[in-house]
């Protein structure tokens, strides 16, 4: 919102008055409202197993027009790309055949499923959902930090922001043309639609899986299905027979065709992965793997999120589409290569250290802000396991004004953009998830970790035409109005409330004493 | 029963549908004025002044609609007038009436007429108001007996939803709003997820046609007529009034909707328009049947 040396960007103008109207007693009292408003609606995710609203920051955070195109074309190369690639390893292995990066790492990786190979999705889409997380850097460049492929998650928590916000602080909206976020589910239902297979005359019946109400995310799954119209199944609702997946019903069983599952592959199919696993769909794997259900996002995805291969990403980018990378990765490191391992550890406390399948900001080591202690206990888990982690020099993200405790701080966010793949088209919604770092000088935003959110606003380009063309419908709708409406008869005819017996009515009652009445 | 607490009941159910119907469709237009901003606010809010036959009010802004719409006990057509004059008719009847229903239908009008919730967030302030409306709605549903005074109250409230589900298609969101107008409709008579279940596009056309042939959505103009008839048919047995002409017009209206072919998008709106006016004889004709029959003696002065 702020320009170097403290003035207000000219776009941040508007929102800047209007919060400034405010003031801070009644943003306390509107932050009072917006907590009973996300509570009552149970706008929720799981926290070591309690339910709890993610924070939401009163304080919008603005994109231009002109910074969300360069997000947007960044976005959608970044996953065409990357479906090449994971078409690539489940297939030829052209990509390390050529050397672009080492097949060790790939064979090597936690995620890359030798039971996926072979699997064509119908529309060849295996990235049906992906979050890209960035942050800007001290130039204010947006660079990738990491790419979520398997179940990225919050998606909900855009649209809810967005309506919350709306709820609790209408005024910062005035002045402003954002781009509406409430499509996402119909844009994501298409694109599971387009992925189906053929379903012999019949529309596809899709469902999203979920691994049940104890989940983090269990409200999300609600969500989507909810909003997509679809059922919410466990994997106890579905079984695979005869090369078909099917949906236990109360009038029978009922073909499934795309099963959007918010369940890591692990806990899939117990047949193929953890055997143990309840949460799965015996055999599913298979009728996929005869293209009879997609399976979205497809099974072994994680190999082309695995950190470890993050560093090639841009490399991927020109070998697959012979473009650069519009958006440039963070500077990191790969441990694997003993002269980049030796930099890595004399400057431990400089870095920052992830676990290379990791998520929700587990395992994490940010070097300035650790102990002694724990700065020696990474590097003995590093040395023991160098494929095991990745290291990146501590980026200092950009900050936004955020209001804690009715003061407007600065904090660090990023900001995961949400993209959905139909095959023809890759659609990024506009704005996306912003995470917010809420204690002082923290650079850790997961929820999981304790992290908050806001409202992400992407201005529509100034276009005085769209206004133009809304106001040419105006007079036609006015009129037809205006006819309906002349029918009238919206009230009680008026006798049994005639002003005079009222009058006479009230006589009656002021007549005697208190206790000598008769009546 | 007496006439005059025959003809409470039916405007009781009348009045709390309409503050209702009226509270929810303020509430999502708000939302709807304040995250897209493509609609000049003075034309947004004239649109549901319009359709709710308040073209005379002058407003400009969202929190200007809240106002004009939340407002006063004196105008029937809005929320607070809506609540205040079932209160009114309650008060009349109010020996006829549970404790429970009184006091929820009087803590409704207190708020409405006391609060100032509407100063600081109109959002939550309409949700609260709803509240205390689906309060009253379950407290009647929970405490009151099933005989005459309840199918009155019954038959006021299906015909006033005909009435508001017509006023709220007549908004007609989705010529402002391409975009996010459909789901605003939707949301405005709480049938979203219903809508989605039966996986239509999500277009003004499909909407309008849901809204009024849905034979499940308990706020449907066809399910309405279906229960407003079957409150007559019910008080055709329990009276001896002569409610023929009545039962016409509620059976036609019914029979049209149930027995529609595939019409298209015009003829959805016809049958719209059709039933708002079928309404409105309905009600004039409860009152020819109950409360003042044709022939009673009336003195004028």
């Amino acid at each position: 919102m702020m320009a170097p040396g403290g003035e207000v960007r000219p776009t941040h103008r508007v929102l800047h008055d209007a919060l400034r109207a405010l003031g801070n007693s009644d943003l306390r009292e509107r932050a009072h409202l917006r907590d009973a408003y996300l509570d009552r609606q149970g706008i929720t995710f799981s926290l070591s197993g309690r339910e709890r609203p993610l924070p939401l920051d009163l304080v919008p955070r603005i994109l231009t027009a002109e910074e969300w195109d360069h997000i947007e074309r960044g976005v959608a190369q970044r996953i065409r790309a990357l479906e090449m690639f994971l078409a690539d390893v489940y297939g030829e292995c052209a990509v390390l055949t050529d050397g672009i990066l080492p097949r060790a790492l790939v064979t090597t990786s936690k995620h890359f499923h030798r039971e996926a190979h072979g699997v064509v999705p119908p529309n060849g889409v295996r990235i049906h959902v992906a979050g890209i997380d960035l942050i800007r850097d001290e130039d204010g460049e947006f660079r990738v930090l990491e790419d979520n492929l398997r179940c990225p998650s919050g998606v909900s928590y855009v649209l809810e922001n967005r309506r919350t916000l709306g709820h609790v602080l209408p005024e910062v909206f005035a002045g402003h043309r954002v781009r509406p976020v409430d499509e996402y589910p119909q844009r994501l239902l298409d694109a599971l639609l387009m992925s189906s297979p053929e379903a012999a005359g019949r529309e596809p019946t899709v469902v999203v899986l979920t691994p049940g109400v104890h989940n983090s995310a269990h409200y999300e799954h609600a969500f989507l299905a909810r909003r997509m119209g679809v059922e919410l199944v466990e994997g106890r609702d579905l079984y695979a027979k005869d090369n078909t997946v099917w949906m236990r019903t109360t009038s029978g069983p009922k073909p499934v065709d795309v099963i959007y599952r918010r369940i890591d592959d692990d806990y899939l199919d117990p047949i193929q992965f953890r055997f143990d696993s309840v949460l799965g769909i015996p055999g599913v794997l298979n009728v996929a793997r005869a293209g009879r259900v997609t399976l979205a996002n497809a099974v072994g995805n994680g190999v082309a999120d695995d950190k470890a291969v993050y560093p090639y990403v841009p490399d991927l980018v020109s070998y697959y589409l012979g473009e650069p990378a519009i958006l440039p990765n963070v500077e990191t490191y790969d441990l694997q290569d003993p002269d980049q391992l030796v930099h890595v550890l004399d400057r431990l406390d400089r870095m920052v250290v992830k676990p290379v399948d990791g998520s929700g900001g587990y395992g994490l080591l940010i070097g300035n802000q650790a102990s002694d202690a724990e700065i020696a206990a990474a590097e003995a888990r590093i040395v023991a396991d160098p494929r095991g982690w990745i290291a990146q020099p501590v980026v200092t993200f950009s900050t936004l004004p955020t209001v804690i405790d009715g003061e407007m701080v600065p904090r660090h966010v990023d900001l995961r953009p949400f993209a959905v793949n139909d095959g023809e088209e890759v659609f990024v919604l506009p704005g996306g998830l912003t995470r917010v770092a809420l204690p002082e000088g923290s650079l850790v935003v997961n929820s999981s970790q304790g992290g908050g959110s806001k409202d992400t606003w992407v201005l529509e380009d100034d276009d005085p035409t769209v206004t133009a063309r809304a106001t040419e419908r105006i007079p036609e709708v006015r009129r037809f109005n205006r006819v309906r409406t002349s029918l009238g008869a919206r009230a009680q005819a008026p006798s049994p409330h005639d002003e005079r017996m009222r009058q006479q009515e009230g006589q009656q009652q002021q007549g005697g004493p208190p206790g000598d009445r008769t009546c | 029963m007496l006439s005059r607490i025959a003809e409470a009941f039916f405007w009781i159910g009348r009045y709390l549908e309409r503050a209702e119907a009226t509270a929810r469709m303020l509430s999502e237009h708000h939302q709807l004025l304040v995250e897209d901003r493509s609609v000049p606010e003075g034309l947004g809010c004239a649109v549901l002044l319009d359709a709710l036959s308040l073209p005379h009010v002058d407003v400009s802004d969202p929190h200007g609609l809240v106002h004009a719409l939340v407002g006063g006990p004196d105008d029937p057509s809005t929320v607070a007038g809506a609540v205040a004059a079932a209160r009114e008719n309650a008060r009349g009847v109010r020996d006829a009436l549970s404790g429970d229903i009184f006091e929820a239908l009087n803590a409704s009008y207190l708020m409405l007429t006391t609060g100032e919730v509407i100063e600081s967030s109109p959002g939550v302030a309409l949700h609260e108001v709803m509240d205390r409306l689906l309060q009253v709605h379950g407290v009647v549903d929970w405490t009151m007996p099933r005989d005459e005074g309840y199918l009155f109250l019954r038959l006021g409230r299906s015909l006033e939803r005909i009435d508001m589900t017509a006023r709220l298609l007549a908004v007609r969101h989705d010529q402002l709003w391409p975009e996010s107008g459909p789901v605003a409709t939707l949301r405005s008579a709480g049938a979203l997820s219903s809508f989605l279940r039966t996986r239509r596009p999500v277009t003004g056309d499909d909407v309008r046609a849901f809204l009024v042939l849905d034979s499940a959505l308990p706020r449907s103009i066809r399910r309405s007529a279906s229960d407003a008839e079957e409150a007559v048919r019910q008080l055709d047995r329990a009276s001896n009034s002569d409610v023929s002409d009545l039962l016409r017009e509620v059976g036609m209206l019914h029979s049209v909707l149930e027995f529609a072919v595939q019409p298209t998008s015009e003829q959805v709106e016809e049958l719209a328009e059709r039933a708002q006016a079928s309404a409105t004889r309905a009600s004039n004709e409860v009152a020819h049947a109950f409360f003042r029959p044709a022939g009673a003696v009336v003195w004028s002065h």
